[in-house]
Parts: structure tokens; C-alpha cells; sequence
């Protein structure tokens, strides 16, 4: 890597590592605001997301759905092309998964768990190419149908699990568990972290592979920064889009899947709390750079994980990870202004001395 | 001696990280026309928009009409009669004339309406005074870019300028326009009394209009010189530093088959209107086909179909025998065609991405660069780039650096080293040198003629005529998207070819009256 390179990645994680310093030191403020002591809090925090095999356990089990949907975020987003739903289309996938699982119950473990996976993600990415071909072929604005199918799905999928699929004991707003023997081993007794993490991983690492270092991902990277250069130099950008979309929607198909197989055995209602929208500030804070989305999904499943704890222990309530995440969000969102403004100064004072 | 209207003294304007203008000092004075020529970059634009108070200087003091500025403002520049036109106007479109002149200063009625009437026999009065012939009723997107500059005049006019400052003024007017505007400036100057200063870099105009000239080079002020004790050689010595030698392009004399055959095409512009009327053309191997023509007569609409980044209407294209109907960008790059379009940054470049990954744009899927097509092998990338990178001379600390923070002559570079190297005997160039420096301009020349005399068809639109007629073996003249005028090389010159791309056909030009431009006639002072 050239040196040019090398000072553009370290200048962001600079600009990175201000903006998480400043969020925690005005989430200290307000704490001190509200007569707590911050530094009891952010321990508490700290010792809730690592402070035991367990915590340690369940820090990296909420790794799983920010990377998967982190990635989705990234490979739209990338390619210029907006994929909002990634929550729907997670619904979706974990549906299909699930209705593999408690339905063909005498298939081999490793064909049943590659037939809900690929289930999952075919489902997730057809359901994610429904916006991309009205995007593509209609101008239709993306931002606005995926999230509006985000409720169709989940609405559609409450539907599924309270009539046609509802459970047979018990009216709980869920399906039938799936069959045991396919349901991912647990690596830490009583915590949620299983197998998933590892098949998390390889995904990861294939995204990351296909992105940085394929011709594909370079024409993905070039159809999102500059869709007229693409097409003059010879990209289809319809492809290309319709592709990243596809994609990205088989990632939160999958996301879906590892939810029912690694932590629900089957599929409720209400199966994920917003984890693509979590996923997709990991992504827009590291600016879609894969390796950069596992790290910021350690580091908010800590700030989900220590949270729990540090009300439980301070009685300082978990929202304050809301605030903190939030104000990260703003100062990156500003971060090329502020860094401008900075290095503006920085001449000047060099200038005058 | 006359009177010195503004003084620069030690001048200095720095801006982060760069020094855009050294320690300048000179001297304009009253009643004469200067021009302050120098290369993109060289901080012409910095000091005239310190002249106008847009901005004020890290260092210095500016002395307007022996009075020391103390502070830069534009508000404050035009109270003391300074008016500048912009290189872009700053008109509303759909305005008209008169309210565009008078807005920001209109006449009210009740306050809160802008009393017409009056507006209009203000402008009356104005062009009468001036000897500038405007409609004023006519709205700005209805007339020619020529009568949208002087109404820009007009309104510095209107506002009580008496020093005018001209931001390459000629760079988007024909001959002709160029003509009536040097004579709109002479009168300002010689029979009012006004003072004018133009920045440009085109020499011939500053030899032919100015009365001083200033070089500026590097942000520095090379020197003011009389125009009358300098020609066109030593003033583009000074502005680039070293001899600059325009040599003859050694044109070889080829002649090969015809690889482009157009015939009626048809296109439409953005809006949806016919751009293209039904046009032929022939291009043979080995040959340089010049597109003369004023912008937005359909050259662009041209390249368009011929590239496939916007589809054909009617008509027919075969390039080297293939019919392009319906075909991709891709699917016509195929057939041998590189293309370097006229708006980089919108079209030719990704600002965002390093210049390593501009170059390898269309190579990605080539065996040459990524395993089956697959796998980008960066060190064989990264090698690739570096030796465009020296060999089309980019100046730039190095293949990773973003496009976007290049100059526009080592982004056209970028650009035109890709394209070249596809070695595609068609190609489609638009615009090869706008924005480019003198001394860039000579090697995209050189590289132009070279791909000629390898024998490739070479379509070549462009802005600048000089730059058609130095490179084209035949030229053709657009207006309104017909063809007007075919051309050898050496059949026409520039002057008269100004003619054709104001939609004349006849040869007697000149003395007819029936120029088809509205109501746009220099009238007053012949």
C-alpha cells in the first residue's frame, strides 16, 4: 500500500477514534449531569461486556447480525444503490430458514442447515430485488420501497406466525421449533454465542475478498461513485446494481437464518430489535469498509452488552448507549467538515510560526 | 504618464497550503486596456477577485483610485466603481434582459414591484449611451451567449463601473462575437473613458486588444510588458517559463478505409429536443475529422451516439462496418472505439477513486490484469499505472492518490492515457485540452497526431478553433445540428469559418445583413 493510502486510512481513524472519544466524554457529562459518576458507569460497562466468560460470550454473539447486515449496508451502499430493508428482508429470511427447519425434519444436519441458509439468502435477495428493478428500470426511488417493505415484510411474516404457522402449543407469536439435532451448538454454556459466529466469519472474510480485491468489487465500487463514468467505460450499471441489491438482501436473509438456528430455534415475531438498522450505522460510520464493520460491530454489541449491566449495577439507563452511538453517528457525518476546518488551522498556525 | 486607477503594493494572497499570489505589485491605469494572461492556476482569478474584494489579501494594501482599501468587500468595490463579469454569468435565464440588468438595484413600485417601464428605458437609455444593442425584452435563454456577455457588461454598466474586469470573456463567443466584443471594449475605453482589464490566456487577443499586459506564472507577476514590444513567442515564454515551441505537427500522409460512416443521424438533447437533424459523415483511417462549431449546436449529442452513451433517433452508424444501432457503451467499445469525453470529471473519471484505479477502468476483466478475469492483480496494476503515469507525464506524488485532487491538465492526462491505451484505431475525442495548460496542450497535441499517424480514425470536437485547425485534416461545421461547411485543411480560415458556424452556407458573407442572431447588432460608434 502507498503511503498516500496508508495517511488517508490513518487520518480517518483518527477522526474515527475523536469521534467515539468526544460521544463518550459527553455521555460522561450527562451522567455527571444526572449526579452519577461516569467513571463507575463506563466500568460497569465495561466489566457487563467482558467481565466474565459469559458476558465475553454474549459480546461476540451480538457480533453476528451487525457484521451480516453491516456487510449488506456496505455492498449497496457501495454500489450506489440504497438497500433500507434490509429488516424485511431479514424477516423474511429467517422465516424461510425456520419453515425449513421444523418442516423437513429427517434430512441430514448439514444439508438441512445449507438448504435454510440458502433458503434464506434466496429469499432475503429476491425480496431485495423487487426495489431493485424498480430502481433500475424505472427510476423508482429505492431509499423509499425498501423501507416501506420492511413493514410489508414483517407485517406479512406476523401473519404467517399467528395463523397458517402458528405454533402448535401455545398462541406466542412463533413457529414450531425446528428440529433439534439442527440447531447450532452453543460454544459458552447458557450464553446465545454459537456456531454462527464461525459461518459469520467466512462470510465476512468472502464480502471482504469479493469487494477489495475481485474485478467485480472494483465495478461495484465504480458504478456507486460514479454511475455516468461506469457505463462510458463500459459497466453495465443495471447489472451491477441489481447485483449489490440481490446481494445485500441475501446477506440480511442469512442474518435472519443464524437468528433462528444460532439463538430462537424458531421464528418469532418480533425475531430482530432493529438489527439492520444497527448494522447499517456500523457500516456508514466505517464507510462501508468491510474490515472496518467487524470491528464497529465489536464495538457496539459491547455498548449493547455492557449497557444491560451498567444499568443493573449504576441505575444508569441503558439508553445512554443510544446517546452515545448517536453522537458518534453526527461527529462522523461531520467528519469531513470538521477535519477541513482542522487542518485549515493547522496550516494557518504552521504559516504564522 | 496617466493616472494610476488601482495599485498593487507587495501583494500576497496565501490560501491553505498554497501561495496564490507573491508579493505582487503593479499599477493599472486609467483609460487603458491591461491584460493579466498567465496558465490555469497561475493566480490570475486570486488577484482580480482581490481587485473586486472577494477576498483580501494575506499581505499587501490595494490602492483604488489613490485611496488605500481597507476593506475588501465586493459591495464595497462596486461603490467605487469596479464591475466584473464573470466567466460563468450570473444571469437568471428566465429573466429578461432589462431585469436582469437592473435587479439588486430595480426601480419599485409600491415597494414591492419592480416597475417595468422604467426598467426597460433604463436599459434603453443604457445601450443608447453605450452603443450596446439589446433587446431588453427578450429573456435570457432566449439569446446567444455573446448577447448574455454584454448584458453581463451592461449591468456592471448600470451599477456606475468604471473599471471593468473581464473574466476570459471570449471563451465561449465565436469569431464574430469575439470581434464585436473587442470593439465594444475599444469604445468603452478610447470613447468613455472607461478602464478595462481582461484575464485570458488566448495571446492572439491580448496582442490584438490590450494596451499592457501582466504575466503571471506560479503566483508570481513575471512581469508588465507593452503589448505593442512583445509578440505571441515571448509572451508564452514568459507565461510558462521556457520556450514553448509550436512546432508543426509532423502530419504523415496516410489514407486508409473509411472506419466511421454516419448516415441522416438524428439525436436528441437532454430536454428532448432534436439536437442532430440528419447528419453524414465519413471517416477514414489516418485522418483527423475537426467538429467546429459554437457550443450546444449538437456536438455533443454527436459524440453521444457515436459512443452509445445516448441512443440514435433515426439514421444509421457502421463503425468499421458494424452497425452501432442499439449497441452499449461496452458492446461499442468492442469494436475498437476509446473515447475521451468533453466533461471529465462528469464523465471520464472517478474523483473519488486513485488515479490507479482510473487506468484500470475497462482493463479490470482483462487476463492482463486480474486472474480469469477475477482476481485484480495489483503489483501488475500498480506497474501498469506507473508507467502511464510517466509515460503521459501525470504529475502527481503518486498511483494512489485521488483523481479529484489533481489538476485539471493531469486529470485530462489521466483520462487521455487510459483511452490511448487501448489502442482502438477509432477515436472519439471532445474538449482534449480544456482547461489544460499551454505546455500540456502541446503534448495532448502530439499524442493526437501520433494516433493519427498510426492510423486511426479520429473524430475531434472542440471549443477552441485554434485547436481544430491546427489538428484536423477536415473540418466540418455544426449549427443547430446540421452540417454547414466542409473543409480541407487549408481551404478555409479561421475568420471565415466563424461564418458556417453561425449557420451561414453562402460565401459571401460579410456583407449581408441577415445575421439570423436577434436584434443583436453592434449598432452605434460605425
Amino acid at each position: 500500500m502507498e503511503r498516500v493510502k496508508m495517511k488517508e486510512n490513518m487520518d480517518y481513524l483518527m477522526s474515527l477514534g475523536t469521534a467515539i472519544f468526544a460521544a463518550l466524554l459527553i455521555g460522561a457529562m450527562i451522567m455527571l449531569f444526572y449526579g452519577l459518576n461516569p467513571f463507575v458507569g463506563y466500568q460497569a460497562l465495561l466489566v457487563g461486556a467482558f467481565g466474565s466468560k459469559y458476558s465475553i460470550a454474549t459480546t461476540v454473539a451480538k457480533m453476528v447480525p451487525l457484521i451480516l447486515t453491516g456487510l449488506a449496508t456496505a455492498i449497496s451502499f457501495r454500489s450506489g444503490i440504497f438497500n433500507i430493508g434490509g429488516e424485511g428482508q431479514l424477516y423474511l429470511g429467517a422465516f424461510a430458514a425456520a419453515y425449513i427447519g421444523f418442516t423437513f425434519t429427517n434430512l441430514p444436519v448439514f444439508v438441512a442447515i445449507l438448504l435454510a441458509v440458502l433458503a434464506s439468502a434466496v429469499i432475503g435477495g429476491l425480496y431485495a430485488l423487487i426495489p431493485a428493478i424498480l430502481k433500475v428500470y424505472y427510476q423508482v426511488d429505492e431509499v423509499i420501497t425498501t423501507i416501506m417493505l420492511n413493514s410489508v415484510a414483517i407485517l406479512f411474516t406476523n401473519y404467517l406466525v399467528n395463523y397458517p404457522f402458528a405454533a402448535d402449543q401455545g398462541k406466542m407469536g412463533g413457529t414450531n421449533m425446528i428440529d433439534a439435532a439442527y440447531k447450532f451448538p452453543k460454544l459458552v454454556r447458557l450464553s446465545k454465542l454459537n456456531t454462527s459466529i464461525f459461518y459469520t466469519a467466512l462470510i465476512a472474510l468472502f464480502i471482504y475478498y469479493l469487494l477489495q480485491k475481485t474485478s467485480f468489487g472494483y465495478n461495484f465500487k465504480m458504478v456507486g461513485e460514479n454511475s455516468v463514468f461506469s457505463r462510458y467505460a463500459g459497466i453495465s450499471n443495471k447489472l451491477y446494481m441489481i447485483g449489490a441489491m440481490v446481494i445485500s438482501g441475501g446477506l440480511c436473509g442469512i442474518a435472519g437464518a443464524f437468528e433462528v438456528y444460532g439463538t430462537h430455534y424458531r421464528f418469532l415475531q418480533n425475531i430482530s430489535p432493529g438489527f439492520f438498522f444497527d448494522g447499517m450505522l456500523v457500516a456508514l460510520i466505517v464507510r462501508n469498509n468491510p474490515v472496518g464493520i467487524v470491528f464497529m460491530s465489536l464495538f457496539f454489541a459491547v455498548l449493547k452488552t455492557g449497557s444491560t449491566s451498567m444499568e443493573v449495577a449504576t441505575g444508569i439507563p441503558s439508553e445512554m448507549v443510544l446517546v452515545i452511538q448517536s453522537i458518534i453517528i453526527l461527529f462522523i457525518a461531520g467528519e469531513q467538515g470538521f477535519m477541513e476546518k482542522y487542518r485549515r488551522f493547522k496550516l494557518e498556525r504552521k504559516e504564522v510560526a | 504618464m496617466q493616472e494610476k486607477i488601482i495599485e498593487f503594493k507587495n501583494v500576497s494572497k496565501r490560501f491553505p497550503g498554497v501561495l496564490a499570489n507573491a508579493h505582487i505589485t503593479m499599477d493599472i491605469r486609467k483609460g487603458e486596456i491591461f491584460a493579466v494572461v498567465g496558465e490555469n492556476g497561475a493566480g490570475k482569478s486570486t488577484l482580480m477577485k482581490t481587485m473586486y474584494g472577494l477576498h483580501a489579501p494575506t499581505e499587501g494594501e490595494v490602492f483604488l483610485h489613490g485611496k488605500k482599501v481597507e476593506k475588501f468587500s465586493p459591495s464595497y468595490a462596486i461603490e467605487n466603481g469596479i464591475g466584473m463579469v464573470h466567466q460563468h454569468f450570473m444571469l437568471v435565464p428566465s429573466f429578461t434582459v432589462a431585469e436582469n440588468i437592473v435587479l439588486g438595484n430595480e426601480k419599485r413600485k409600491h415597494r414591492f414591484f419592480v416597475n417595468e417601464p422604467e426598467a426597460t428605458s433604463v436599459v434603453n437609455d443604457l445601450c443608447k449611451t453605450y452603443g450596446l444593442a439589446v433587446d431588453p425584452d427578450l429573456k435570457i435563454e432566449d439569446v446567444s451567449v455573446g448577447i448574455q456577455q454584454r448584458v453581463e457588461i451592461l449591468k456592471t454598466l448600470y451599477r456606475g463601473a468604471d473599471i471593468l474586469i473581464l473574466d476570459e470573456p471570449t471563451a465561449v463567443l465565436t469569431p464574430q462575437e469575439t470581434d464585436d466584443l473587442f470593439k465594444v471594449i475599444r469604445k468603452l475605453v478610447n470613447e468613455l473613458g472607461k478602464t478595462v482589464i481582461i484575464i485570458t490566456h488566448k495571446l492572439n487577443e491580448v496582442l490584438a486588444l490590450s494596451d499592457r499586459v501582466g504575466v503571471m506564472r506560479q503566483g508570481k507577476l513575471i512581469g508588465v510588458v507593452e503589448t505593442a514590444s512583445v509578440d505571441e513567442q515571448q509572451l508564452a515564454e514568459m507565461m510558462v517559463g521556457r520556450e514553448v515551441l509550436f512546432d508543426k505537427l509532423d502530419k504523415k500522409e496516410t489514407s486508409g478505409d473509411t472506419l466511421i460512416k454516419a448516415r441522416d443521424i438524428m439525436a436528441l438533447d437532454k430536454r428532448g429536443f432534436k439536437a442532430l437533424k440528419g447528419i453524414d459523415l465519413d471517416i477514414r483511417a489516418g485522418e483527423i475529422l475537426g467538429i467546429a462549431g459554437i457550443e450546444g449546436n449538437g456536438q455533443t449529442e454527436l459524440i453521444e451516439v457515436l459512443s452509445g452513451m445516448s441512443p440514435l433517433v433515426g439514421g444509421a452508424i457502421e463503425m468499421r462496418g458494424k452497425n452501432i444501432d442499439g449497441l452499449t457503451p461496452h458492446e461499442i467499445r468492442e469494436i475498437g472505439v476509446a473515447h475521451i469525453p468533453e466533461d471529465r470529471l462528469v464523465t471520464g473519471l472517478s474523483k473519488e477513486s486513485s488515479i490507479e484505479d482510473n487506468m484500470l477502468m475497462g482493463l479490470q476483466h482483462n487476463d492482463q490484469f486480474s486472474t480469469k478475469g477475477i482476481h485484480i492483480n495489483r503489483k501488475k496494476v500498480g506497474d501498469y499505472a506507473n508507467g502511464l503515469i510517466e509515460k503521459y507525464d501525470v504529475r502527481t506524488a503518486g498511483k494512489a492518490v485521488k483523481v479529484g485532487s489533481l489538476s485539471g491538465g493531469n486529470m485530462q492526462k489521466v483520462v487521455i492515457a487510459r483511452e490511448f491505451s487501448f489502442n482502438t484505431p477509432i477515436l472519439l475525442i471532445s474538449q482534449p485540452t480544456r482547461g489544460v495548460d499551454i505546455g500540456a496542450i502541446e503534448f495532448i497535441h502530439e499524442q493526437i497526431i501520433q494516433k493519427r499517424n498510426e492510423g486511426c480514425a479520429i473524430i475531434l470536437v472542440s471549443a477552441e478553433l485554434d485547436e481544430i485547425f491546427r489538428l484536423s485534416d477536415r473540418i466540418i461545421t455544426l449549427y443547430e445540428g446540421e452540417i454547414t461547411g466542409e473543409f480541407k485543411s487549408g481551404e478555409i480560415s479561421k475568420k471565415d469559418i466563424g461564418y458556417y458556424m453561425t449557420g451561414k452556407r453562402d460565401k459571401e458573407h460579410g456583407t449581408n445583413d441577415k445575421k439570423e442572431t436577434n436584434s443583436t447588432e453592434l449598432k452605434g460608434g460605425e
